[in-house]
């Protein structure tokens, strides 16, 4: 969920090949007519074409109540159409509008806590459960990827960040009209069904990426901890009563809210001809309605008042977390950031590793992240680091606090300077030879920043950083006021026999 | 867990070229329909490029691909090792060889020099020893490669193996095994690995604090000088040169490098099946119950592998639609990450894997859904339609092994390292177009052997939903530090 640091900006200043032309020329811009953005480059080595649709939502989107609610909407859209994914969608549809009506009888019958009336529970849960049933005589399970896969498709998926959700897949180049009636589709008329099993799924993702991740527990408390005000403080796969508690309903207005055309970006890598295309996606895609702007995020986070800290006891070994708030990326100071992140955390040269792994060898990894845990609205400068038994995470934080210190003092040399923006260069090369990364960059940037161009600013805002931009962004920014740190306390595994007897306590309350 | 589709296989251990590829189906003449499902497409025609062996006076194997495309070359090398070498009381050794010629300096340069050059020309150079190969890898921009190379060369040739830089790969290595198990999922693959393989077996066993602590400098200065010679090696090339100009530009930086006129091996121990139908819990109070289930299977030159593979793509490996994915996600909602895969092994018998991990309470109801599926489809032919399905995936995909020259070319090396045919990845194709229900129905019966299944489960027991006594003699194993 890191920004995608800048990544291409150099292949729009240096030739690709001899006497070709730059990228900067390369990508093809155009705007349906319902506003929907194209970006295109053509690449025709091999006859494959790289696909990715960007939309602008995301856990940022979210408010309490239906956190996780944006990660469980893409899962849904693996789910079929009106015309995918069913044999009779108007009986279908009879009995999804049945299972809605019913769940919302059970959770008004749930909430009334101890004053339930427990054979109405029953009841309608049977009630509820039956109607899933029947309903799952229309379905023809998972038949979107069905019919993605025996077409070719090669990584079909998508993933859900604090500012976008991006829906990814590559074909064989012939396959263009295949994609485009698919998506098209699927974007007009997704159905929520299912819905329920998939909530359970998504549970699962949970306890395996949080409850049962050390790491993961440890990023979800820092968040929360860092953030009291804005939803970036939420986690992205919902708290899980939250999450048990959405319907399919809800999750459809929140579709209907934020999928509209002019908060969608299409990218297209690879072997077609983008005159031929235009007029095939207009058709498509162009006649799908245009919606309301979705409802903007007001929230903006206040500033910190004071060092926060927080700890996560886990049966693991101990992990080092701290972040700084900072601002997004429209802000001048963010590219100050992204140097600050290339030369404390960039390769074995940079200056985490070789302080903190090789000469005190106080840790086995240490890195910074310069835009946690999105871009789009004011967020966190971060330092994590694992400690080297038996060195602790204090010891770790003062080493890291040192190396910050040092940057307010002398700042980078020049030749540090200069080694962040060959490397930055050179990885904007490096991403021209997938054509994947490429449309995921084009993609993202386009839906953050509202603008793709924008790495290209972020590459040259980044050259023109000085030693003194250093020194002054690291006094403003890196002060104990402004810092969240979150430290993975090692917890030595509760007997078995102890923790039943502890759980039976708690029944017997 | 990786979900091993069918782009992982082919990238993972499949190499070929030929004259012309012409992927095929049934096509109706570009007609299209706007229905997806109904829409049908022309064959695509595309003749990939390939490299040509070259084979230099000091017995290195080249392959070298030209592409003009971008002002980038980058170089990938294999070397006859592997970890399956390393003496028993000295696990991670081969590893720690590959790691600290990278970080440890040459005759000629300190280490601190050579990461400050690599930084500074954004080049990218690594050195890392697996369980069957050694590989070597630079990747630079055009006008620096020949700095690269040298660098490269030298590391490969002369590497001094600072004391200094072994310390700090040792501390990696040794808070790595501290902290091994803190996932449940680590737990039990670990756990898997050993029961399967055995865990005095190379291809079970693992480093422990001991044997990283038994490594010594001398230890990696005999193990590269055992196995790195330019004999004992592949390079392959791609990127924007002149091959004729590489060809000489590599004769000139591995000069003076020595043959070596006798290449030795140490004996491997056989795998030897073990533990049938054996089942393990590991108690860890968690809200989720890591699965593992499976036995040992087929090297990757037996002929059935063809129809195994689809069968697998079937079961639990291909895309959404396998019949695990199907059942223990989509229709009952049980788990995020369901799958199996089938592995031939290169040199010794690979394996047969299924995993999930699913919530406490419906442990026993996820284990006993995947059993049924590995048993029924060794019962019951699958329908037309999944073969079909599955074929036409494979097939259709087929493109996606061609995507770059360095893809190429990295599976022409591996090919010839395994000693695998050139066309194998055609021979593969072509087999799978000829997989029948018939041929499934058979090496289902044949490879899967539910009486034989090794099942790992680690989790809350109290919790689980039945005990795994259900399911037979359970065996409690404590988790291995």
């Amino acid at each position: 969920m890191k920004k995608l640091l800048v990544s291409l900006v150099s292949l729009f200043l240096i030739p690709i090949s001899a006497g070709a032309q730059t990228l900067a020329d390369r990508v093809i811009e155009h705007t349906l007519s319902n506003g929907l953005k194209v970006l295109m480059v053509e690449r025709h080595q091999v006859p494959t074409i790289s696909f990715r649709i960007a939309y602008k939502v995301g856990g940022a989107n979210e408010v309490n109540g239906i956190t996780g609610i944006a990660h469980l909407y893409e899962h849904m859209a693996f789910k079929g159409t009106t015309t995918i994914g069913t044999t009779n969608y108007a009986e279908e549809k009879k009995l999804l509008d049945q299972i809605e009506v019913v769940n919302e009888l059970l959770i008004q019958e749930k909430r009334k806590g101890m004053a339930a009336d427990q054979a109405r529970l029953s009841e309608l849960a049977t009630q509820f459960e039956a109607l899933q049933k029947e309903a799952r005589q229309y379905v023809i399970p998972n038949e979107l990827a069905e019919i993605y896969d025996r077409n070719g498709s090669v990584g079909f998926n998508a993933s859900t960040g604090k500012d976008v959700t991006n829906y990814i897949v590559s074909f064989p180049a012939n396959r263009l009209p295949l994609w485009i009636a698919v998506e098209s589709e699927r974007m007009a008329r997704p159905v929520m069904r299912e819905f329920y099993k998939e909530r359970n799924v998504v549970l699962e993702e949970r306890r395996r990426s949080v409850e049962t991740s050390p790491g993961g527990k440890l990023y979800e408390a820092f968040l929360a901890t860092a953030f009291a005000a804005h939803p970036y403080g939420n986690p992205t796969l919902g708290w899980p009563s939250d999450v048990d508690n959405l319907s399919a309903t809800e999750t459809s207005r929140f579709f209907k809210t934020y999928y509209g055309p002019s908060n969608t970006i299409i990218a297209l890598v690879g072997d077609f001809k983008a005159d031929k295309v235009i007029p095939m996606l207009e058709a498509a895609f162009g006649s799908i309605p245009t919606a309301p702007p979705p409802p903007r995020v007001v929230t903006v986070e206040p500033p910190q008042r004071g060092e926060r800290r927080v700890e996560v006891e886990e049966e693991a070994n101990p992990q080092l977390l701290l972040g700084y708030h900072k601002p997004n990326l429209h802000h001048a100071d963010d590219a100050v950031f992204d140097v600050i992140n290339a030369l404390l955390s960039m390769g074995r040269t940079s200056r985490l590793y070789k302080s903190l792994v090789v000469e005190q060898k106080i840790a086995v990894s240490a890195s910074a992240g310069s835009s946690t845990p999105g871009a789009r609205y004011t967020n966190l400068f971060t330092l994590s680091a694992t400690p080297r038994a038996p060195h602790t995470t204090e010891e770790l934080e003062t080493a890291l606090y040192a190396e910050l210190e040092k940057l307010k003092e002398g700042g980078p040399t020049q030749k540090e300077l200069d080694k962040v923006v060959t490397n930055i260069d050179a990885s904007k090369i490096r991403a021209l030879r997938s054509n994947g990364g490429l449309a995921g960059q084009l993609a993202y940037f386009e839906a953050v920043a509202d603008d793709w161009k924008y790495i290209m600013r972020n590459r040259d805002a980044i050259a023109r950083v000085t030693a003194e931009d250093v020194k002054r962004v690291a006094k403003a920014y890196f002060v104990k006021k402004n810092r969240t740190v979150a430290t993975l306390v090692k917890q030595q595994a509760a007997h078995p026999d102890t923790k039943n007897m502890t759980d039976a306590k708690e029944d017997g309350r | 867990m990786n979900r091993p589709g069918i782009g992982t296989i082919l990238i993972g251990f499949i190499l070929l070229f030929f004259p012309v590829l012409t992927i095929t189906e049934q096509a109706s003449a570009g007609e299209t329909k706007s229905d997806p499902r109904t829409m049908t497409f022309d064959p695509i025609v595309f003749q990939p490029p390939k490299a040509e062996p070259v084979v230099l006076s000091n017995g290195m194997v080249l392959y070298l691909l030209e592409d003009h495309e971008l002002p980038l070359i980058s170089l990938q090398a294999m070397i006859r090792t592997g970890d399956i070498y390393e003496p028993a009381d000295k696990i991670g050794l081969a590893g720690m060889t590959g790691s600290v010629m990278r970080s440890g300096g040459t005759q000629n340069r300190k280490s601190d020099e050579i990461d400050e050059s690599l930084d500074r020309i954004a080049a990218h150079l690594s050195v890392g020893i697996g369980t069957l190969s050694g590989s070597a890898s630079l990747d630079t921009l055009k006008k620096d490669f020949d700095f690269g190379l040298e660098l490269l060369a030298d590391i490969l040739m002369h590497p001094a193996f600072e004391e200094e830089k072994l310390t700090i790969a040792k501390n990696s290595a040794l808070e790595g095994i501290r902290r091994r198990n803190d996932r449940a999922s680590s737990i039990a693959t670990r756990a898997f690995w050993k029961q399967l393989y055995g865990k005095d077996n190379p291809y079970g066993r693992d480093a422990s604090l001991e044997t990283i602590n038994s490594i010594s400098r001398d230890d990696l200065i005999s193990f590269h000088k055992h196995y790195f010679a330019p004999n004992n090696m592949i390079l392959g090339v791609t990127g924007d040169f002149k091959k004729e100009e590489m060809i000489e530009k590599i004769e000139k930086a591995f000069a003076g490098w020595p043959m070596k006129d006798v290449l030795t091996y140490p004996e491997v121990a056989p795998v030897v099946e073990r533990n049938l139908g054996a089942i393990y819990k590991i108690i860890k109070a968690i809200p989720q119950t890591q699965v593992r289930i499976g036995h040992l299977g087929i090297r990757q030159k037996n002929p059935d592998f063809y129809a195994l593979s689809i069968m697998n793509d079937i079961l639990g490996g291909g895309g959404l639609t396998n019949r695990l994915f199907q059942d223990v996600r989509t229709r009952q909602g049980l788990a995020y990450s369901v799958g199996s895969v089938f592995r031939p092994g290169k040199l010794e018998r690979g394996f047969f894997l299924a995993y999930g991990a699913t919530r406490a309470d419906a442990t026993h109801q996820a284990i006993s859904t995947m059993i049924s599926h590995i048993s029924k489809i060794r019962e019951e032919a699958v329908s037309d339609l999944e073969l079909k399905r599955a074929k036409d995936a494979f097939l259709n995909s087929f493109i996606f092994s061609f995507s770059s020259p360095a893809q190429i070319v990295d599976r022409q090396m591996s090919l010839a390292y395994f000693d695998l045919p050139p066309d194998y990845l055609e021979q593969y194709r072509a087999n799978v177009e000829k997989v029948t229900k018939a041929d499934i129905l058979r090496v289902a019966k044949k490879y899967l052997h539910p009486d034989r299944l090794i099942i790992i489960a680690v989790g809350d027991e109290a919790h689980f939903d039945k005990p795994l006594s259900v399911l037979g003699e359970v065996k409690e194993l404590s988790i291995e530090p």
